[in-house]
């Protein structure tokens, strides 16, 4: 089979995931509808709380209040576009663990890929909503401002779910790391959130390296408000490498798994 | 008057009992505590690269009433009596949907009673652990926490908040015995914490309008009252915190046993 059409059979399987989910999601509305509606509450709170403290401060390093709000519509956006398409991202630890992996495996299809598509997160709704909302809000509405944006959320959806597949990896070779997981998902995502102009020195250091936040965090400005070419490329470039080595340590853990006699469906 | 003397002695040690038992079960997740702790400890690092950028590093500057490193100290234990409290919600919700509550009814043991126990025991240790962790951060990087009589201000009022966090969890928590999901009340109510409890930023730095509704809500009893006595003892009379706290407490009481007593009329377990 050529790889085009390996590509479109691919593409094909995920819209098949992904109408899947979506109908599974909408089986029961009312609590979609709820959870999504949460997130966008629960991010919104946080915007409440920088309008107070910006209410107070006006400026810090450099970054106003319409400058954190783009940072929480291109964090939020970009976590929520990734946990609605493959919502499995921030599970893997516990798939691997609980021997859930076997389904996977016996069907002809990219695994990572396979398990990453198969769930869709509900809050995640809410969570992309809200950075669309605060963009018409406070966003640049040229051309440009949009494709900046986008980029803005592919590179922030990329990266978290880099960073978590790695982490959500380390169950292959530490058994059962659900707790450090959530922990470097949790971490990594608080991280994200803050105004990467904050940090100073060595601390500065680690989110422009081997926790690579600062690459989101600094999106509002190295992207959108003054365009920096070599932190886009930067950004660009990390965001690959992390992805590259999360579907590495996928594969190299994928030798070392093994599971009990559970039988496991996919409902 | 003998009897009444036993009886009560016979409730508190039901508690104490409850209480041990609590303590044991803490101890035995010590991962779960190490994680959570871990999490505390970015968390405030955040907050000392936050309030350090907007004071600009000058640790002499007073921003109404704060210098950096009290407010540093007020995070630390805003966060600390946040993170003490036991999710509450979650397990009463389980219990009335699995119908375990049945077993706890029948034990001569108040059901409210017996999860203030547990629910105290597990706070108060959470709550020193939290804030020894908290303090490694301040301490690093705003120094000592000099309060002197502060630190008995804290103490004292934080038994009061701890309290009105469980009364305002398990108003939330008995909503069960009426509807299926608490989970997003008991999210509304985290937010509220979050916001007008003071937990980010002290009422003091709010806008004054802010700040006057605040002051007819149970929350700044909560996570404000201690932290900023802690800080800025003095500030405001202990005795009139007190007392809003005591006002909090008999209100939000009587909403729970009113709940639960109606709660509990109506609900139904099978099989077992």
């Amino acid at each position: 089979m050529s790889m085009a059409a390996k590509g479109i059979g691919t593409l094909k399987f995920l819209l098949t995931c992904w109408k899947l989910n979506l109908a599974s999601a909408m089986e029961y509305r009312l609590s979609f509808f709820m959870l999504a509606g949460m997130m966008f509450i629960n991010n919104f709170m946080w915007l409440f709380f920088w309008s107070l403290f910006f209410g107070r401060f006006q400026v810090v390093n450099g970054w106003d209040l319409s400058d954190v709000m783009m940072l929480w519509a291109v964090g939020a956006g970009g976590f929520g576009w990734a946990n609605m398409l493959f919502g499995n991202f921030n599970r893997i630890a516990p798939i691997v663990s609980g021997g859930q992996l076997d389904v996977y495996l016996s069907q002809p299809k990219p695994v990572l890929l396979h398990v990453l598509a198969s769930r869709m997160s509900l809050t995640a709704v809410g969570d992309f909503m809200f950075g669309l909302v605060i963009y018409g809000w406070v966003g640049d509405h040229s051309l440009r401002g949009a494709l900046l944006f986008t980029a803005g959320l592919i590179i922030s959806g990329v990266l978290i779910m880099a960073v978590t597949i790695i982490g959500g990896c380390l169950s292959f070779y530490v058994g059962n790391s659900e707790g450090i997981a959530n922990q470097v998902f949790n971490s990594f995502l608080a991280l994200s959130t803050y105004p990467s102009d904050i940090f100073r020195g060595f601390a500065k250091a680690l989110l422009f390296s081997i926790i690579p936040a600062g690459f989101i965090s600094y999106l509002p400005i190295g992207l959108m408000r003054d365009f920096d070419a070599i932190f886009v490329l930067e950004a660009v470039a990390v965001t690959l490498g992390f992805l590259g080595i999360g579907i590495f340590f996928f594969h190299r853990g994928l030798r070392k798994y093994s599971s009990g006699n559970a039988i496991a469906l996919r409902g | 008057m003998n009897a009444m003397n036993a009886m009560n002695a016979m409730k508190l040690m039901k508690a104490a009992a409850v209480a041990r038992i609590t303590w044991r079960q803490q101890l035995a997740y010590k991962t779960d505590f190490l994680m959570r702790s871990s999490f505390l400890l970015l968390i405030l690092f955040v907050f000392v690269q936050l309030w350090g950028a907007a004071y600009q590093g000058d640790t002499t500057r007073v921003i109404n009433g704060y210098t950096l490193k009290q407010i540093i100290w007020y995070l630390v234990f805003t966060e600390a009596i946040t993170m003490a409290v036991p999710a509450l919600c979650g397990l009463i919700e389980n219990e009335v949907k699995s119908g375990d509550i049945a077993i706890r009814l029948i034990r001569p043991f108040s059901y409210v009673g017996y999860h203030y126990s547990s629910y105290l025991a597990e706070a108060i240790f959470r709550f020193f652990i939290h804030l020894a962790i908290g303090s490694i951060i301040a301490w690093t990087f705003a120094g000592p926490p000099s309060f002197g009589v502060g630190w008995a201000g804290l103490f004292a009022l934080t038994l009061g908040a701890i309290t009105i966090a469980f009364l305002l969890n398990m108003i939330v928590a008995l909503c069960a015995f009426w509807v299926e999901e608490t989970r997003g009340m008991e999210f509304v109510l985290h937010k509220l914490q979050f916001t007008v409890g003071g937990m980010l930023l002290p009422l003091d730095l709010m806008p004054e309008w802010l700040q006057r509704i605040c002051a007819w809500m149970p929350f700044q009893a909560m996570l404000y009252f201690p932290a900023r006595t802690a800080v800025n003892y003095g500030e405001a009379s202990l005795l009139q915190q007190f007392g809003i706290q005591a006002a909090w407490i008999v209100v939000l009481a009587a909403a729970v046993m009113f709940m639960y007593r109606r709660g509990v009329a109506k609900l139904h377990v099978n099989g077992g």
